[in-house]
């Protein structure tokens, strides 16, 4: 990419522009009611009852004829998979953010939430909630830049290794949820001053991972007797669906052609209209209806939801051409297009990028304005 | 029968809620089960059904008198039973937001197990008017596990005088029932402040407590309808007819029970009050000091009003969990039970008990109550 789409503002237009954002966020967070209360309960019970058809199907059609199996087998992954997508997408992540957490209920508190997925909530509070969303796209500091194995900006030191990213990133998508879960983890410091805390973080990691792959591979498909295989590959679909699928949206919403990282000078003295400005520029939406916005846990509002992550998913919809106003009237580039579009760009990336590449000088200027 | 408004006295602190030890069964399915999902699916069978869950389901819905309603609950396995004189936590589901507020019980332990809590309908209360207006035979409300001191100590010895005003009425009847169940074995009064004789409730049954029994006084004064507010004079002839060793529960607004205190706690063997208003003004500026009770650590600090409850907990050397420091991670998101807290991006106040604040922006108006 060459110059950067977004111009730069005095601090005074800054300071403005913030404050719009400010204003809007206050509106949305005056109208939170029955209405949000409602949706996230659906989402809730559209989790449990996809979930239970899909076991369901898997279990019947483990003791069906043929043609029959495949049948059931093929329903019964698909909406274990959907399940597992809403579960971890526009409830798990969004509550998790404590979105929810105005309505007081202890089913929806962003502290205590738990997901179906092998990484910890505790753990995802650490890494995404706050290194992820404080320090967006900020090089060295926020870990969702290529993961700390994949080189999609040229900012990124190059090494031969690369050259098979490509392959690797097929299979990150695969295993996606094994690469959060681990990504996550302390990289050693096990016996060191912090060693009880890091070792508990393994432990309480260790439990998890056993959990799930307990509940997945063993117990459901013990259930199912002599059909034990068919139900324990639905569950390894339907895991690997849902492992691709969040792949694709998350990729899509920081590593398209025309998002931006930045130095890490960017934090001295950043305000928070810096910080606003910053989250737009560094995110990229996906343009769609209700159920891209569902299915994607409303990240196809990546930037709203970079600037909201604590307002409720679905109140992004409606606030999105607000903010796409105000973008429009300080000239700050608000990144949008269709899936296929931005998944295109960000393979794009993954490709370019395992070759050697350098930042363009356009680049390294706007990367330290 | 009021709301014990949420930010206050310090005898609202949770305490006596002694869990029975779970069965083999619960310990060995304990890591299989999520308990929002156990709900979910049981609630199809039995709204009281839950996981670890108290509930209860409103059997019975009365006029208590005007303007106030008495509501029968049956509760569910999960709820752990309580001492006259106590309360418990009510918590509904108003306009999207969960609503807590204490009430008192006003019956007497029941062999059914059933609990009877009076509400008076207060202007602009949420939960009294939704309690009072809303809330249908069958509904569903969680509870929480009985709480409070103000309560008849197990041996009971010289003479009890208890004084109730407005609302208060409710743990006091609760411990008029329970004597009255053992055929008052002490001398016992009651005194009962009301603004006019329509608000009042139990009277007919204290009435006739009083004429079954000798040893029970009763008296109603309305203050709107020539009675007098509480004053030495009303409890002269009270404390001429005590022999000796009256013990005095008062139950009722913060300037009753501290009129109250003034006017007994000098005189009598002993003296307990609880108020369900503050007595003085609470002061909301940030420049004052206030006490920050860390519940789960046992210690209260005094910090300053107008710092950030995280820096003012760091500069005591705390370190409490936190992230972004700019309200956006919900890292050091915690629960308030009670006090008044104030978010110093948005100037939103939040009074509700048991609710979840962002330490790294908040700070306190008054003393607050941490689940740190």
């Amino acid at each position: 990419m060459s110059k950067s789409l977004t111009r730069n503002l005095s601090h005074d237009e800054l300071e403005k522009f913030g404050a719009e954002i400010e204003a809007l966020r206050a509106r949305t967070v005056a109208d939170l009611g029955v209405r949000d209360a409602r949706y996230i309960r659906n989402i809730f019970k559209t989790v449990r009852w996809t979930e239970v058809i899909g076991r369901a199907a898997l279990m019947i059609g483990a003791f069906l004829p043929m043609p029959w199996m495949i049948g059931f087998w093929i329903v019964g992954a698909l909406s274990l998979g959907l399940s597992k997508i809403l579960d971890n997408m526009e409830l798990g992540h969004n509550v998790i953010h404590g979105q929810f957490d105005w309505m007081g209920d202890p089913k929806f508190q962003g502290k205590s939430f738990e997901w179906d997925i092998v990484g910890t909530s505790d753990n995802w509070r650490k890494t995404h909630n706050f290194r992820h969303h404080t320090y967006t796209n900020i090089h060295g500091l926020d870990d969702d830049i290529g993961y700390g194995l994949l080189r999609l900006f040229p900012e990124q030191k190059w090494q031969p290794l690369a050259l098979i990213q490509p392959i690797v990133a097929v299979f990150f998508a695969l295993f996606f949820q094994w690469g959060v879960a681990i990504q996550n983890l302390p990289k050693g410091g096990y016996f060191g001053k912090h060693g009880p805390a890091a070792r508990r973080e393994l432990k309480l990691a260790g439990r998890k991972i056993s959990h799930q792959l307990i509940k997945d591979y063993l117990i459901f498909p013990a259930l199912a007797g002599p059909g034990f295989l068919v139900v324990l590959t639905g569950n390894l679909v339907a895991n690997m669906l849902r492992n691709v699928w969040t792949y694709t949206i998350i990729f899509c919403g920081h590593f398209t052609t025309e998002v931006e990282t930045f130095h890490r000078n960017v934090l001295k003295n950043e305000t928070r209209a810096h910080w606003y400005w910053r989250q737009i520029r560094g995110s990229s939406n996906l343009a769609g209806g209700f159920v891209l916005n569902t299915l994607s846990g409303n990240l196809s509002h990546q930037i709203e939801h970079h600037l909201f992550p604590d307002v409720p998913a679905n109140r992004y919809v409606e606030m999105a051409p607000a903010v796409r106003d105000i973008c429009r009237r300080y000239g700050v580039h608000y990144n949008t297009g269709s899936l296929s579009k931005q998944f295109a760009q960000v393979i794009w990336r993954i490709v370019r990028h395992s070759f050697p590449s350098r930042p363009s000088r356009a680049r390294v200027a706007s990367l330290q304005s | 029968m009021t709301a014990l408004t949420p930010s206050l006295p310090p005898t609202l602190a949770p305490g006596r809620s002694v869990r029975k030890r779970p069965s083999l069964l619960r310990r060995w399915a304990q890591p299989f089960v999520d308990p929002a999902v156990f709900d979910y699916w049981v609630a199809h069978i039995n709204r009281l059904w839950t996981w670890d869950r108290a509930l209860a389901r409103v059997v019975e819905r009365k006029e208590a008198a005007a303007g106030s309603v008495t509501l029968l609950l049956q509760p569910n396995r999960h709820w752990q039973g309580f001492t006259p004189g106590q309360h418990l936590n009510l918590s509904v589901e108003i306009e999207g937001r969960r609503v807590t507020r204490s009430y008192s019980l006003s019956d007497v332990p029941r062999p059914d197990g059933r609990l009877a809590v009076t509400v008076q309908q207060i202007d602009g209360g949420l939960m009294s008017t939704h309690l009072c207006t809303q809330t249908q035979v069958g509904d569903v409300l969680e509870i929480g596990p009985a709480f409070g001191d103000l309560v008849l100590p197990a041996t009971l010895q010289g003479s009890y005088l208890l004084l109730a005003a407005g609302s208060g009425i409710t743990p006091l009847m609760s411990m008029t029932r329970a004597l009255a169940a053992q055929q008052m074995p002490v001398p016992l009064s009651l005194v009962y402040w009301v603004k006019t004789a329509e608000q009042a409730c139990f009277v007919p049954e204290l009435q006739a407590l009083a004429e079954r029994h000798p040893n029970f006084t009763f008296q109603l004064i309305a203050t709107q309808q020539g009675g007098r507010r509480i004053d030495a004079e009303q409890l002269a002839p009270i404390l001429a007819a005590a022999a000796s060793g009256l013990h005095v529960l008062a139950c009722g607004p913060g300037g009753f029970a501290a009129q109250a205190r003034e006017l007994l706690a000098a005189r009598a063997a002993s003296f307990k009050a609880e108020a369900f208003t503050p007595a003085v003004p609470l002061n909301t500026d940030s420049k004052h000091q206030v006490q920050v009770e860390l519940r789960r650590s046992g210690r209260t600090l005094e910090v300053a009003s107008g710092m950030s409850l995280l820096a003012a907990l760091e500069a005591q050397g705390l370190r409490p969990q936190s992230g972004c420091r700019m309200g956006i991670c919900h890292s050091c998101v915690c629960t308030k039970h009670e006090g008044l807290a104030e978010d110093m991006n948005t100037g939103e106040r939040c009074s509700e008990p048991n609710s979840a604040i962002r330490i790294c922006v908040s700070r306190a108006c008054t003393d607050l109550s941490l689940d740190l």
